[in-house]
């Protein structure tokens, strides 16, 4: 009988333990987190890509991504801004190209999964927007015939080019640009994060499993309610990557220089509309027209001046600086932009969807405590095998 | 027997543009909108709107009045936050009486409304419906 008394008190005990570590959740709450998952996504095909999924083009991808003879000075690969320790970034507030750029450069992680490719978009297949620092002369400054020589004349990667493409590189400068592309965006696409302490809570969240979700943080358990309720960051923030893959202003400033501004998403389009490597252009590899469809649709606005792509948010905190410019040192520092942000400056006719937070000293670090909990570590990434033995 | 027929036949012969208007696409995952004046029944391909997703309307579109109606614009805004879709969504007509307004993307939770522009002749109107997506 002692036992039994014992057991129930141990029970209730434990049960008293769990129930102070879970918050009460609403079932309408339990639907918005569950909608930040699952994690992670199936693997990515791009229609507009043949060789998208493919094991030598993924390969031959990986090569070329680390290959510094695509920059014109033979001095700087994709690798040197995208670097994999650095979570495919590079740390500086502002890239550094040939040139300080004028933007950050953007994690790589799960870009796999986007529809819209930079800070502004103008890349609408992450193979087209690979080709833009590839040939922009402020970053690698390649040249298309540059990248047309080395994968004909370069035994090892005209064999990769061979495999990935099932045919010799011809003399098509243009084609073996688009293609060496392709072959850099299979890889990207393979840089998924790996599962956080956030998706073990939402899965055991959604499954009713109490114990496995109490062991999330209260403090992050707090953030994320902030993040899905009050603070409404999933507004954009939204689904398993935390970002819609559109466009916001959330109030950085425009200017880069005096007198010189970054017109963001407005600018973005009209270099897309201008691209012959648009999904609406010859270098589509997609003939049902499905993998156009955005850009066939998409529409300039006034409102996308100083409008820029809303970044998804895993593995944020162990990325920075922050925003499209790096002008946010830390993760706290983001959260106080949006605690304390003009509201004169953003212009909404509606409800504005950013507006200031007013956040208290604990929210603040509640929201950050949140934003943490998507972070992961990441294993170490295997030599890339050899490309042609 | 004969006076029920006569009142069926009247009933037609009054409202033939309710005998034409198939209103089918309301039925289930559709809705149907009706001003005084026109009716529109449609439903969205794929079935379920997901958020930031590219997705399509069938639409039918009838006047009460047995007129030709056509269906000339397609939008939706987000009536709290005041701003339009990111897309321009394009409407062809069908072959079976039918149009497709396509590339309509709804990049954000929440509620919706979906505006139809209509003419019959020189008659046009709006009508709109609200949908929320989660």
């Amino acid at each position: 009988m002692i036992r039994l008394l014992l057991a129930l008190v141990l029970a209730a005990t434990a049960a008293g333990a769990s129930a102070q570590s879970l918050l009460d959740w609403t079932d309408e709450e339990v639907g918005s987190i569950g909608r930040h998952g699952p994690w992670p996504p199936p693997p990515v095909r791009d229609p507009s890509n043949r060789v998208s999924g493919t094991s030598a083009g993924i390969l031959l991808g990986e090569h070329l991504f680390n290959e510094p003879r695509l920059s014109g000075d033979g001095g700087m690969s994709c690798a040197t801004c995208h670097q994999a320790g650095r979570d495919w970034s590079d740390g500086l507030a502002k890239a550094q190209g040939a040139v300080e750029l004028d933007r950050r450069t953007p994690s790589l992680w799960n870009v796999g999964y986007g529809h819209w490719f930079g800070w502004d978009g103008a890349g609408d297949s992450l193979w087209a927007q690979s080709i833009r620092p590839l040939l922009d002369p402020r970053e690698m400054n390649g040249g298309t015939e540059r990248i047309g020589a080395l994968l004909r004349n370069d035994r090892v990667f005209a064999c990769g080019y061979e495999k990935a493409f099932g045919g010799k590189p011809g003399n098509d400068d243009e084609r073996l640009l688009v293609d060496a592309a392709k072959a850099l965006a299979a890889f990207q696409a393979t840089f998924v994060s790996p599962r956080t302490p956030f998706d073990d809570f939402r899965d055991a969240l959604l499954a009713g499993d109490r114990d496995g979700a109490a062991r999330y943080p209260l403090s992050a358990q707090r953030g994320l309610r902030l993040f899905i309720g009050a603070a409404n960051c999933n507004a954009c923030h939204f689904g398993p990557r935390f970002t819609n893959g559109e466009f916001g202003d959330v109030g950085i400033p425009f200017f880069v220089r005096p007198g010189e501004v970054d017109s963001g998403r407005l600018g973005g389009l009209e270099r897309l509309a201008a691209s012959p490597f648009n999904l609406l252009g010859k270098f589509n590899d997609d003939t049902t027209g499905e993998a156009a469809r955005r850009t066939r649709h998409v529409r300039r606005l006034h409102s996308n001046f100083g409008e820029f792509r809303v970044p998804g948010l895993r593995q944020v905190g162990r990325g920075g600086p922050y925003m499209h410019n790096g002008s946010v040192a830390t993760l706290e520092d983001v959260v106080k932009h949006y605690s304390e942000v003009n509201p004169d400056r953003l212009h909404s006719d509606g409800v504005p969807l950013v507006r200031p937070l007013a956040l208290s000293s604990e929210q603040s670090a509640d929201l950050v405590a949140f934003l943490r909990s998507l972070d992961a570590d990441v294993p170490p990434r295997p030599a890339a095998a050899a490309l042609c033995p | 027997m004969r006076r029920l027929a006569i009142a069926l036949m009247a009933l037609t012969l009054a409202t033939p543009a309710m005998a034409d208007c198939p209103l089918d696409l309301g039925r289930g995952t559709g809705w149907v909108v009706f001003s005084d004046h026109y009716m529109i029944a449609f439903r969205p391909d794929p079935v379920r709107i997901e958020v930031g997703e590219p997705f399509a309307l069938i639409l039918n579109v009838c006047t009460k009045g047995g007129n030709p109606a056509e269906l000339v614009a397609v939008e939706a805004q987000m009536p709290e936050h005041r701003h339009s879709m990111n897309y321009k969504a394009a409407v062809v007509a069908g072959p079976n009486g039918r149009y497709r307004a396509e590339g309509l993307v709804f990049h954000m939770p929440g509620r919706w409304e979906i505006s139809f522009d209509v003419r019959a002749g020189e008659e046009s109107e709006r009508l709109s419906h609200d949908i929320i997506v989660k």
